[in-house]
C-alpha cells in the first residue's frame, strides 16, 4: 500500500509543480499590429504609425508600456513624446541602453550639478536657434537683388 | 563446552534474565530507555534522505503524508520559490526600464543628451 502511494506521489506533485509554475510566470502581453492597438494607445503612438508592424516585438511592448502614461502626461510632455519617438524607435538597442545609464547617471548628480547641465543646454538651444536665425536672414538678404 | 552460543540463544537467556530482574530495576531500566529515546528523536534531523529509524518515533506529519512525498513537497515549494522570485525580480527590473524610457521622451533635457 505504502509502495503504491509513494509510487503516485511524484506524478502528483510533478502537476502541482507546473501549476505552481504557471502561476508564478508573469503574463506578459505579446505586441500587437497597428490595427489591433486601442485608439488610446494609437494616439500616444501616432507619430510611429507607418513603421509600428516592422518594430522588434520587444520593442513594441517597451513602447506600448510608455504609452500606458501617455494620457497622464502634461501638454508640454505630451508634445516631447511625440518629437522624440521616431529618433527613439531608429536607435539600436545598445543605443538605448546606453542612452538609460546616462540617464540614470545623470539623476544621480546633485540637484545643483543637474541644474547646472540643464542651465547649459539651455544656452546652447538658444545660441543654435539665433544662429539658424541669421543664417536664414543673411540668405534672404543675399538673394535679394 | 559443547553447546555453542548462538545469537538466539544469548537472547533468550537474555530475556529470561529479564524476566527474574525485579520491580524497581525493570522500572529503572524502561526509565532509561525513554529518556534515550527521547533524546535520540531531539538531535534527528528535520529532513533526512535515509528512512526514519525504527527507534525515532514518526512525527505527525510522517502519519499525514509519506516522508519521501514531504521530501518532494519541500523541494517543489523551493523551485516555486525560486522562479516565483526570479520573475518578481524580472518584472521590477521590466519596470525600471519602462519608466527611464518615458522619463527620457518627456524630460525637459533633449534626448541628445542622452543619446550619442
Amino acid at each position: 500500500m505504502k509502495s503504491i502511494v509513494l509510487g503516485r506521489t511524484p506524478d502528483n506533485l510533478v502537476s502541482v509543480f507546473l501549476l505552481l509554475c504557471l502561476i508564478s510566470v508573469p503574463i506578459s502581453a505579446s505586441a500587437q499590429s497597428w490595427r489591433a492597438l486601442t485608439p488610446e494607445q494609437r494616439e500616444a503612438l501616432a507619430p510611429l504609425d507607418q513603421q509600428w508592424d516592422t518594430l522588434p516585438e520587444i520593442q513594441r511592448k517597451r513602447l506600448l508600456e510608455t504609452a500606458k502614461r501617455y494620457s497622464h502626461l502634461t501638454h508640454e510632455q505630451k508634445e516631447r513624446y511625440h518629437k522624440r519617438l521616431v529618433k527613439w524607435s531608429k536607435l539600436t538597442p545598445e543605443q538605448r541602453e546606453a542612452a538609460r545609464q546616462k540617464y540614470r547617471a545623470f539623476n544621480k548628480l546633485p540637484a545643483k550639478e543637474r541644474e547646472k547641465v540643464k542651465q547649459m543646454v539651455k544656452e546652447e538651444q538658444i545660441k543654435k536657434a539665433q544662429q539658424s536665425a541669421s543664417g536664414v536672414a543673411a540668405a534672404s538678404t543675399a538673394h535679394q537683388p | 563446552m559443547t553447546d555453542e552460543l548462538d545469537p538466539g540463544k544469548i537472547a533468550r537467556l537474555l530475556t529470561q534474565g529479564t524476566r527474574q530482574l525485579d520491580v524497581a530495576t525493570m522500572s529503572a531500566l524502561v526509565d532509561a530507555r525513554q529518556k534515550a529515546l527521547k533524546r535520540h528523536s531531539e538531535r534527528a534531523p528535520v529532513f533526512t534522505l535515509a528512512p526514519t529509524s525504527a527507534y525515532m518515533p514518526a512525527r505527525w506529519t510522517d502519519r499525514l503524508i509519506p516522508h519521501a512525498a514531504q521530501l518532494w513537497i519541500a523541494a517543489g515549494l523551493l523551485v516555486a520559490v525560486l522562479i516565483a522570485g526570479t520573475s518578481y525580480w524580472q518584472h521590477v527590473q521590466e519596470q525600471q526600464i519602462d519608466e527611464t524610457d518615458l522619463a527620457i521622451l518627456t524630460d525637459e533635457l533633449p534626448i541628445e543628451v542622452f543619446v550619442d
